[in-house]
């Protein structure tokens, strides 16, 4: 790892530029490098082959740490030189490239690389197929890579399906093991934190997220709402635009049911019945209760589902079953002020439905059916609300996501 | 749901080793929990199945010893034998052991319904008195989630009928008032095997029947015949790879018919009983299974995923009554998957192909224990394997116990290491099998045990010496 400036004691690389086995020409850029300072392309000390790395993509060592091999081709390093990349590869040595020499002794063989175990049958696959460990998802107990891991790995290149009760490990970056500086504090993770980390990790790492935007003119729906939150409230009723937004999106669950439905390696599955998640914002967390069969309910029975469960939720009352069987997830980010967001998928369904919040804006209406200005144009203030759905790829392609969204807009447009 | 408000987070039906591990481990999570239970808590297990038995064969033992002790420079005349002892002695075990259940279930603060339970719907549940308490109130109780452990029964022969005279079964078994003075067990599996050795140490003349062509034909070959030459040297007449044809009862006796399976020739044995050990059937009739909907497979066995949900996603599964692997740690190990998984929190699935790595142990002399694959099954499933053997008798700590027979083989995969499958037979190896099941589990290979210092004199070297074995260069051979 190069010195880069009197006060940069350590860099992580962020992306090798050759593999092993690959030849360089001396000064040929072979690594990016990033520091707290300064991020930069190491050239190549010499020139040869690429024998060994010994410092991982993702990993931060100090300045003077040997961070790879270059040598002669077919070269055998002399001496094992334990490497960042929990497998143990092929026992190599040679002549230290890309080290601005200081201290040559790899410190980072003591850091741990936020894996605990790694068994002895798990480490002789990965030597003879030369597997980094770091790739593989592991699905034994607290994340360990087992047999049937690697064997899965190496036969799709990916992992298992994994089962609504087995977790995938949250500990899939490198900065899981870094080490806290004096100006950090550690705070372990809650078992809400957890299931939270593992689920999102393991939805990016499962479905393909592509996020498509509308935007909504809510005058309807607000004038909707003004002339009966009252009469609600006398039933003892809130009604939250949420109730709105819950209603549209069940109706356009059931009128576009790809949308309701997930991925399988076999097929797409569709739901007959909707069951609408709803995130609910908890102190430390989230909770996504379900409200079932959403699309046969009216505006009152929606109004009344949706204040129990977030009673439930915040009181911490709600059923065991209560977050189980959701088929599409909904987020009214808007409530605290966002206004537009990219939410990640609840697996293993097919999208999420992100609500911005609502606000009134200048938008331009006008009675010409031309794009070309028009004396018909008029710049008007109305609440707009964005609707951001990001849905996985495998399922849906933007068309059809976007008639359901579309379909989604034209109620809460329309209300009456 | 909101609109649900149910009497229970989790009704746990069937106490046994599955159904109140499950129950304890649900109320760990924080669920609210009951269990209903008909009989005494524990069900088989610690009332009719390991506790009692383990408790009986420790009296043999002790007997066994004691007809051994000349051989140890003891000698007495006019030894006084107590049947009636053993018995009573087991059943101050099985009080203790079913008082320890009672005392979990409050500490825990699950509800204990006692009463027969039968499905009304999916999340209901009647609870009607029961012999164990018939002036308890009948009631109704729902749970969001309900978990099945009703277990089994002992399987009757077609058409012979258990009478608790002649003709037994395992419960009969366990508390008879006399030793008989002699006995038929029909069916060479671990538990025919062990109440055999049993009754046949406090001088029942004994004679197993077994349809297979050997005994504990589940085990490695090797392993059923070091246990039958042990029972041949203690006088028991082995009929392997014979059908019982029919066994009719007089009042003197019974009298049991087999067909030899090779040359198809009919001979008959006679005793004063006959104990039918062949497997069980699952309790799951007359439960309202079709009330709520729940699968069950052609044998009344009900149908679970890995982890323990049954058609019905609110409903699990565990024990004797999915047909699994009818063990009572396999059943509790079901349990906690099923509890953790209502609770939502993590846990490791058991699917179908880590039930074959369960521990499987057999309690008679000599012990046996084993899991995973045989060496014959490992080439099957397609495997190159290396396989360890030693035998007990150069051990020192053998030795000096006077063992002289038994060993521990261990079968690993050549290419990766990983331990596939242990087969013993010996002194006390249904303790040392945990060493090779953890091996297993953290997929640590026979180099590491064969490296892993193992105290001196122990029986663990044993194994220490097998490990060595699969990398080809024991030492003490
Ligand atoms: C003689 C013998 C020796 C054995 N030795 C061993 C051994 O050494 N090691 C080992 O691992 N296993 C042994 N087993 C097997 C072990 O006992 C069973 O695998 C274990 O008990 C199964 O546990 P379970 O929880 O599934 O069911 P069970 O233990 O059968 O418990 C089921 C319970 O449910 C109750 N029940 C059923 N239906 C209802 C209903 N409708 N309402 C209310 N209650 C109901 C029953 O009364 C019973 O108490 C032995 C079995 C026998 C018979």
């Amino acid at each position: 790892m190069p010195k880069l400036g009197e006060s940069v004691i350590e860099g992580q690389v962020a992306r090798w530029l050759k593999a092993p086995g690959d030849q360089v020409e001396k000064l040929e850029p072979l690594l990016e490098i990033s520091t707290d300072k300064i991020d930069t392309e190491v050239p190549a000390p010499a020139s040869g082959v690429l024998l060994q790395i010994l410092v991982a993509e993702g990993e931060t060592v100090d300045a003077g740490v040997t961070l790879a091999f270059i040598g002669q081709p077919g070269e055998e390093l002399a001496q094992p030189v334990p490497t960042t990349a929990a497998a143990p590869t092929a026992p190599p040595t040679g002549a230290p490239a890309a080290s601005f020499p200081a201290d040559p002794a790899p410190t980072i063989a003591q850091r741990p690389t936020g894996r605990a175990f790694i068994s002895p049958v798990v480490s002789r696959m990965a030597a003879e197929h030369s597997v980094d460990l770091a790739q593989v998802p592991g699905t034994g107990l607290n994340g360990r890579i087992t047999k049937k891991d690697m064997v899965a790995f190496l036969e799709n290149g990916a992992a298992p399906p994994v089962l609504s009760a087995q977790r995938t490990s949250i500990a899939s970056s490198p900065s899981a093991g870094w080490a806290l500086n004096e100006d950090e504090t550690l705070h372990p993770l809650t078992s809400m934190r957890r299931a939270i980390a593992q689920h999102m990790v393991q939805s990016k790492a499962v479905s393909p997220h592509v996020t498509t935007l509308f935007e909504v003119d809510m005058t309807a729906t607000v004038r909707h709402r003004e002339a009966h939150k009252e009469a609600f409230a006398t039933r003892g009723l809130h009604l939250t635009y949420t109730a709105y937004f819950v209603m549209a999106t069940a109706a356009a669950l059931a009128a576009h049911p790809r949308v309701n439905s997930r991925f399988r390696e076999d097929g797409i599955v569709q739901s007959r019945r909707v069951h609408l998640g709803i995130a609910v914002a908890l102190n430390d967390g989230l909770i996504v209760p379900v409200l079932r069969d959403a699309d046969e309910k009216n505006l009152q029975g929606v109004a009344r589902a949706l204040n129990d469960l977030t009673n439930q939720a915040r009181s911490g009352t709600l059923m065991a079953d209560a977050t189980r069987g959701g088929t599409f997830t909904m987020t009214n980010h808007g409530t605290s002020g966002s206004l537009l967001g990219t939410p990640i998928i609840n697996q293993p369904q097919a999208g999420i439905l992100g609500i911005g919040a609502i606000v009134k804006r200048p938008v331009v209406r006008s009675a010409a059916a031309s794009l070309l200005p028009s004396a018909d144009d008029a710049i008007v203030i109305r609440p707009m609300c964005y609707l951001s759905f990001t849905f996985d790829h495998r399922v849906l392609d933007g068309a059809e996501a976007d008639r359901f969204v579309a379909h989604i807009k034209e109620q809460l447009e329309t209300w009456i | 749901m909101a609109e649900h408000n149910y009497d229970y987070d989790v009704l746990v039906l069937g106490s046994g080793p599955g159904g109140y591990v499950a129950a304890i481990r649900a109320a760990q999570l924080g669920l609210k929990t009951a269990i209903v239970e008909r009989e005494n808590l524990g069900g088989v297990c610690l009332n009719w199945g390991c506790i009692p038995k383990k408790s009986l064969l420790h009296n043999a033992e002790v007997l066994e010893t004691l007809l051994e002790a000349e051989d140890f420079g003891f000698t007495f005349e006019n030894l006084q034998v107590d049947f009636g002892s053993a018995i009573k002695r087991s059943l101050g075990v099985v009080s203790r052991q079913t008082k320890g259940v009672a005392f979990l279930m409050r500490k825990n603060k699950i509800d204990v319904l006692e009463g027969q339970g039968v499905f009304q719907d999916p999340h209901t549940i009647e609870v009607t008195p029961a012999e164990i308490n018939p002036d308890a109130p009948a009631r109704t109780v729902s749970a969001a989630n309900i978990i099945i452990a009703t277990g089994g029964r002992a399987r009757p022969l077609p058409g012979v009928e258990f009478d608790g005279e002649r003709v037994l079964q395992y419960r009969h078994a366990m508390r008879l008032a006399e030793k008989p003075e002699s006995l038929i067990v029909i069916g060479a599996g671990a538990i025919g095997m062990e109440l055999g050795y049993f009754y046949s140490t406090y001088g029942t003349k004994l004679t197993v029947v077994e349809l297979l062509d050997r005994v504990l034909p589940n085990e490695d070959p090797e392993v059923s015949s070091e246990v039958a030459k042990a029972f041949k040297a203690k006088g028991i007449n082995l009929l392997t790879g014979v059908r019982t044809e029919a066994v009719e009862v007089s009042d003197s006796g019974v009298t049991v018919t087999v067909r030899n399976m090779q040359d198809d020739s009919t001979s008959s044995v006679e005793a004063a009983k006959v104990l039918v050990a062949i497997n069980i059937v699952p309790n799951t009739e007359n439960l309202g299974l079709e009330a709520a909907g729940v699968q069950t497979d052609e044998r009344g066995y009900v149908k679970v995923d890995a982890v323990m949900r049954t058609n019905v996603p609110h409903i699990y599964s565990i024990g004797d009554c999915t047909g699994k692997m009818p063990l009572a740690h396999v059943a509790s190990a079901m349990g906690i998957t099923a509890a953790e998984t209502i609770a939502d929190v993590e846990t490791l699935p058991i699917p179908d192909e880590k039930y074959k790595f369960m521990p499987r142990c057999t309690y008679c002399k000599p012990e046996v224990a084993s899991m995973g694959m045989t060496e014959a099954q490992a080439k099957e499933a397609g495997y190159e394997v290396n396989v360890g053997k030693f035998p007990f008798l150069p051990n020192g700590k053998a030795q000096a116990l006077g063992v002289k027979s038994g060993f521990v083989k261990i079968v690993a995969d050549a290419k990766y290491g990983e331990i596939l499958g242990a087969h013993m037979v010996g002194p006390d190896v249904t303790e040392l099998l945990p060493e090779l099941s953890l091996a297993q589990f953290m997929e640590i290979t026979p180099a590491e045990i064969a490296r892993t210092v193992h105290a001196h004199p122990t029986l663990s070297e044993v194994i220490m010496e097998a490990a060595h074995a699969v990398e080809g260069h024991p030492i003490h051979m």
